[in-house]
């Protein structure tokens, strides 16, 4: 009848010295129990539901028993939900008990205090801007809400009110196929055909003009872009499709009127492998793939000039790329020639100052080695010169008047550069008999 | 029925004063007064004796040897109702109040359609009722036995009055249970049609011999029947009886339950004329000339400096037009209200209002079908462990304080900047902790502010805080030097609720010793003592002219009071949970009220009459309401994690009920058939309905990650600032 065990009853009456109990007595004992609980969770709730909380906690209890002038439990303050042992008196009786570990006093003093909790500290973001929900990281996803109910449903729901807050649970569409007219599409195929026509170097002209100067090719953007990427990724070996994908996308950049922006991300890996990937056209002449390096750089250069305001992560990025390949001396030459022309691209002068001269010491005198060793010092001279071609736009930068180099004077200023460069460039540096360029380096 | 017997007459007969009876439950006591027998026992009127069975024994061999076998038939039909020793036998007498109720229900279930929606509000009352019967009659197992067989029926809407109830077992109990007293010392009103009503008592009078009299004798005793014409008024027609019925929504009516009064009035009494209302006066407060005048002055002052753009009005006659407010009928009197002279900070405030006013965002009623997107701000508080009891923005929205369960308060700056201190020497901190109150704290309210555009103006800072603890006081702190200034002790219980008026100066408490009361900062005892519920007064809320009192207390009963006498003009019932929270519409017009059920309800000030219902939000406590700036949309926020924003002005028919479009979960349509859907809940089998109802006049809701609302603030700008705290 009562979900009050009764035997409870028994055992505190025997507890108490009274050793038989009427039945009905125990019944009657047990309702009244059960209606005094009943009355002390009552208050309990009040207290529950006026500090906004789903769980009742023991501290509830203890305020609703001062309400009703009862004396609290002791000991049972716990802000969390206090957690219930179960352990088996016989079949079907379980018995619960709240758990309760042992501590060692002597462990609980030399233990290291326990951690500090966490401020309390609040954050401010958008729920709802103009009635739309922006997704974003501090708002719960469509997915998470769905259990939820959020719109009116039904015959006369709105449903713009649903698609409003983007849980119209409507399936999604499948992608439009993006539409291109024949005629773009006649034009993409000519292009590409062209560019790729060794022979009739005429054609290939003309169709990278046509991209540097049309209007209306915007729609080919992403086409062209895709074209890009492939073409370089499966013809490393060879250097006339690597260039024309170069002239392909300075063409891009060029045209005024193609919207760029949301593509660079795209078009910048092929332009790097181009700049300073390992093995670029095929072995046997180590020089061939100089000029397309070359030709790499400057597209990154007007890449950079173009969209470095728009996205203010590009240089920064690029020139990590290519400040490693310059200065990592197991790739090969190649690679450390587009690394030098590609940062003097990227940032001109201050970068120049900033991320090449310091490191000339040391690279140089590992030149110095590539230099004396026969298969490699055509590369090696390729290297320099880039080199030498980067200290040469310091010059430029210099202002003021220079004194003339005076012989005396001039061993001297080796030194100096020499300490600033490494021998091998201090050498050629001085070979220039430049004093505007000696003093450019010498202030770096 | 000739000696009714009352409830307490009854009881007193009882063994009961002697603790426990002798026999079984079901004993074979004699109780020829109890009502639950009903007369057919009780009408043998037989004088029990020793001999009894014995002179039965002979008479009927008496009478069958003269041959009177009609005589000895009647005799032995009469005399089997007694027990071997002539008394008469009652087994099964506790269980004949269930089969009672049983056969009532029965009756209005097979009922007409058209009485079925009336004659329905008369089962909760007319269960309980015979339950506590039962109760008090001392049938511990059968009043049990009796109240867990209907109970599935109304765990919908009274599911915490079933609660409280279900335990109690003895007549003790009643006097010791609150509710039960409640339910005892008061006539719970319901409305019904005279045809429907007649019907019944001459079903009831049919069962006389069963023990219809019972039933009868509670409709009598605890009820008060209110026999209306159906045809007369439009809101109480059949037709939209039925319409609501149909829509599956059973509902309260606004004048049902305890403290049955007439819709609109406080005033229970029927006879006292209480068909005519109390007048308000809804008017937004006049301002004094002196006011008015240096507000004109310093505005023109403004419009010079800064004259407006084009098509925009010059600020001078924007007040002209939109704010001026000066005393009229509709509105209460500076000197009724009793507010201080205004000072240079009043008149900094209104300047702002005014600018603000013609500046700001309009958010106009719903329109082209797409309610007005309104934007919302979350301040989510983190590491909380649950201990964040009750938030506040300040209105100028440069603080937010948070009343912990640990006692103390904590204000931050909004923008993140320390707070500095008045008092010399204290470094500026980037919190404040308000240490004082001695068990957890309820309720904060900061001081009116207004955001100040004009560096050199006055300060409309917000500069004071008031706390509601459950160590039964008040305090006041000074946001300038971080210190409490008062505490006000009058409370004799826990204070759930405190709130400021809207010119500041005067504030109200709510407690669990069931008051309300106003104070004035000034003064440290309280000026008014609002009394009438029930049970705690959990919320509060005063009327934007600071005339009145709004009081919501889980007697699910909204109350209002006049602030200037302590009278209570309105009572709004209609609620099925505790009243959670309520806001006045900036117009003075409407209020809103919300529960723990999930739903808010508009009322109609002026009539007295519910507006609509709108419903949406999930169980467990909708915690903070906040109303646009032009009353027209309403903001929510609550325990399940969502903020909700509602169309006032749609979504509504003469019924006072928000049309139900959808329904979630099961996703079951309740078009029409709700007989049918009526007779599986008789048979008990209807589950407890969990699923959400939306209804269509919600304009928007935005979940949050697992963070109940606590707050949810519309500036006066038009955008909602909420908070709440992060529960991983």
């Amino acid at each position: 009848m009562s979900v009050w065990n009764p035997d409870n009853i028994k055992d505190v009456a025997e507890s108490l010295g009274v050793a038989s109990l009427n039945d009905d007595v125990q019944q009657a004992f047990c309702s009244d129990i059960e209606f005094r609980v009943s009355q002390v969770l009552e208050e309990g709730l009040k207290f529950m539901r006026h500090s906004k909380r789903s769980t009742l906690t023991t501290q509830d209890i203890a305020q609703a028993l001062r309400v009703l002038n009862v004396e609290p439990l002791y000991g049972y303050e716990s802000t969390r939900p206090l957690r219930f042992g179960e352990a088996s008196i016989g079949p079907g009786q379980p018995l619960y008990y709240v758990e309760d570990e042992e501590v060692d006093f002597e462990k609980l003093i030399n233990a290291p205090l326990p951690k500090v909790p966490r401020e309390i500290s609040f954050t401010a973001h958008w729920l709802a801007v103009e009635g739309v929900q922006p997704s974003i990281p501090q708002n719960p996803t469509t997915a998470d809400s769905r259990n939820q109910e959020l719109v009116p449903k039904g015959p006369s729901a709105n449903p713009n009110l649903a698609a409003m807050s983007g849980n119209d649970k409507v399936t999604v569409k499948p992608l439009v196929k993006h539409v291109l007219s024949k005629e773009l599409q006649l034009y993409f195929e000519r292009i590409c055909s062209a560019l790729l026509d060794e022979s009739n170097n005429e054609y290939r002209l003309a169709a990278l003009a046509s991209i540097r100067s049309d209007p209306g090719l915007h729609q080919l953007v992403p086409y062209f872009v895709q074209f890009i990427a492939e073409k370089v990724t499966h013809n490393l070996r060879n250097l006339f499709v690597l260039t024309q994908m170069m002239q392909l996308t300075s063409a891009m950049l060029e045209n005024k009127s193609l919207y760029v922006d949301p593509y660079i991300a795209s078009l910048v890996p092929p332009i790097l492998t181009c700049l300073v990937g390992r093995h670029l056209g095929r072995d046997g002449d180590a020089l061939a793939h100089y000029p397309l390096r070359r030709l790499a750089a400057s597209v990154i250069s007007a890449l950079t000039r173009k969209y470095s305001k728009s996205s203010h992560m590009l240089k920064p990025r690029l020139a990590r790329t290519c400040l490693k390949h310059f200065l990592d001396p197991s790739k090969p030459l190649g690679a450390n020639f587009g690394g030098i022309i590609g940062l003097q691209a990227i940032g001109g002068v201050e970068i120049v100052r900033a991320l090449i001269v310091p490191n000339l010491k040391e690279y140089g005198s590992m030149m110095s080695e590539v230099l004396d060793d026969e298969n490699r010092k055509v590369e090696g001279d390729m290297v320099v010169g880039a080199l030498v071609e980067a200290l040469f736009s310091l010059e430029a930068d210099t202002v003021g008047a220079v004194n003339g180099m005076a012989n005396g004077h001039a061993v001297e200023m080796k030194n100096a550069v020499t300490e600033k460069v490494g021998s091998l460039l201090a050498e050629k540096v001085m070979e220039t008999g430049n004093p505007r360029l000696v003093k450019a380096i010498l202030e770096c | 029925m000739s000696g009714q017997p009352t409830g307490n007459a009854s009881s007193g007969s009882r063994p009961a004063t002697n603790g426990i009876p002798s026999g079984s439950m079901a004993a074979s006591q004699p109780r020829p007064n109890d009502p639950q027998i009903g007369s057919s026992n009780a009408s043998n009127g037989q004088p029990g004796s020793m001999s009894q069975s014995n002179l039965n024994q002979i008479v009927i061999e008496y009478l069958s040897k003269k041959g009177y076998t009609r005589t000895e038939a009647v005799l032995r039909v009469e005399s089997a109702n007694q027990d071997a020793e002539g008394r008469p036998i009652t087994t099964g007498s506790g269980d004949a109040g269930g089969v009672k109720y049983d056969s009532m229900r029965q009756f209005i279930e097979d009922g007409l359609d058209i009485y079925k929606p009336d004659l329905r509000r008369l089962l909760w009352p007319v269960f309980v009722h015979s339950f506590l019967q039962l109760v008090s009659d001392f049938f511990p197992k059968e009043s049990r036995d009796f109240f867990n067989k209907f109970r599935p029926e109304f765990e919908a809407e009274h599911v915490e009055d079933i609660r409280g109830l279900a335990t109690i077992a003895f007549p003790e109990h009643i006097q010791d249970h609150d509710l039960a007293r409640i339910y005892r010392g008061n006539k719970y009103r319901v409305t019904l049609s005279q045809t429907a009503f007649y019907n019944l008592i001459m079903f009831l009078e049919s069962l006389e011999k069963s023990g219809g009299s019972a039933l009868i004798f509670i409709i009598q005793t605890y009820l008060n029947v209110v026999t209306i014409d159906r045809t007369a008024d439009q809101r109480s027609s059949f037709a939209t009886l039925l319409q609501r019925s149909k829509e599956g929504e059973d509902f309260p009516a606004e004048d049902e339950g305890i403290p049955g009064h007439n819709p609109g009035s406080a005033n229970v009494d029927r006879s006292a004329g209480s068909t005519v209302l109390t007048r308000l006066k809804l008017g937004p407060t006049p301002m004094e000339p002196d006011l008015m005048a240096d507000v004109r002055a310093e505005l023109e002052e403004k419009d010079m400096k800064d004259p407006p753009a084009e098509g925009q009005n010059s600020l001078v006659q924007h007040f002209e037009q939109q704010i001026k407010r000066e005393e009229s009928e509709e509105a209460p009197t500076r000197g009724e209200l009793q507010l201080p002279p205004s000072v240079a900070r009043d008149v900094a405030m209104e300047v702002q209002k005014v600018r603000e006013d013609r500046d700001r965002f309009k958010i106009e009623g719903r329109t082209g079908g797409v309610g007005p997107g309104v934007s919302v701000t979350m301040f989510t508080f983190h590491n909380t462990y649950d201990s964040i009891n009750c938030l506040d923005f300040s209105e100028d929205n440069l603080l937010v304080a948070a009343g912990m369960s640990q006692s103390y308060i904590r204000v931050w700056a909004l923008d993140g900047q320390a707070l500095p201190s008045a008092i010399e020497g204290e470094k500026p901190s980037a919190s404040r902790r308000l240490i004082g109150h001695s068990d957890a704290i309820y309720a904060v309210s900061f001081s009116p502010a207004i955001a100040s555009s004009d560096p050199l103006a006055p300060s409309t800072k917000s500069t004071h805080l008031l706390s509601a603890s459950g160590d039964k006081t008040v305090r006041l702190w000074s946001l300038e030097t971080w210190t409490c200034l008062v505490v006000y002790k009058g409370h004799d219980s826990p204070v759930w609720d405190v709130t400021w008026g809207p010119f500041g100066h005067f504030f109200v408490t709510g407690s669990m010793d069931r008051t309300a009361r106003l104070y004035r900062t000034d003064h440290i005892e309280d000026l008014r003592l609002f009394v009438g519920h029930d049970k705690d007064v959990d919320t509060l809320c005063f009327h934007v002219n600071g005339l009145y009192v709004f009081t919501g207390s889980c007697d699910k009963t909204v109350r209002m009071f006049t602030v200037t006498n302590g009278y209570p003009v309105r009572m709004f019932t209609g609620h099925t949970g505790n009243i959670t929270s309520m806001a006045c519409s900036p117009n003075g017009k409407l209020l809103a009220s919300a529960d723990d059920a999930g739903i808010i309800i508009l009322w109609d000030l002026g009539p007295g009459k519910m507006k609509k219902r709108m419903r949406g939000h999930g169980k467990g406590g909708i915690w903070s309401l906040s109303w646009s700036v032009e009353s027209t949309v309403l903001a929510s926020g609550g325990m399940d994690g969502t903020v909700r924003i509602w169309d006032i002005n749609s979504g509504n028919d003469a019924a006072g009920q928000g049309r139900i479009i959808g329904e979630g979960g099961a996703g079951q349509k309740i078009d029409g058939n709700a007989a049918q859907m009526q007779a599986s809940a008789g048979a008990g089998t209807k589950k407890k309905s969990k699923e959400v109802v939306v209804t269509s006049d919600q304009i928007s809701a935005f979940p949050t990650k697992k963070s109940p609302v606590y707050k949810v603030n519309f500036t006066r700008q038009n955008l909602v600032v909420a908070g709440g705290a992060y529960m991983p």
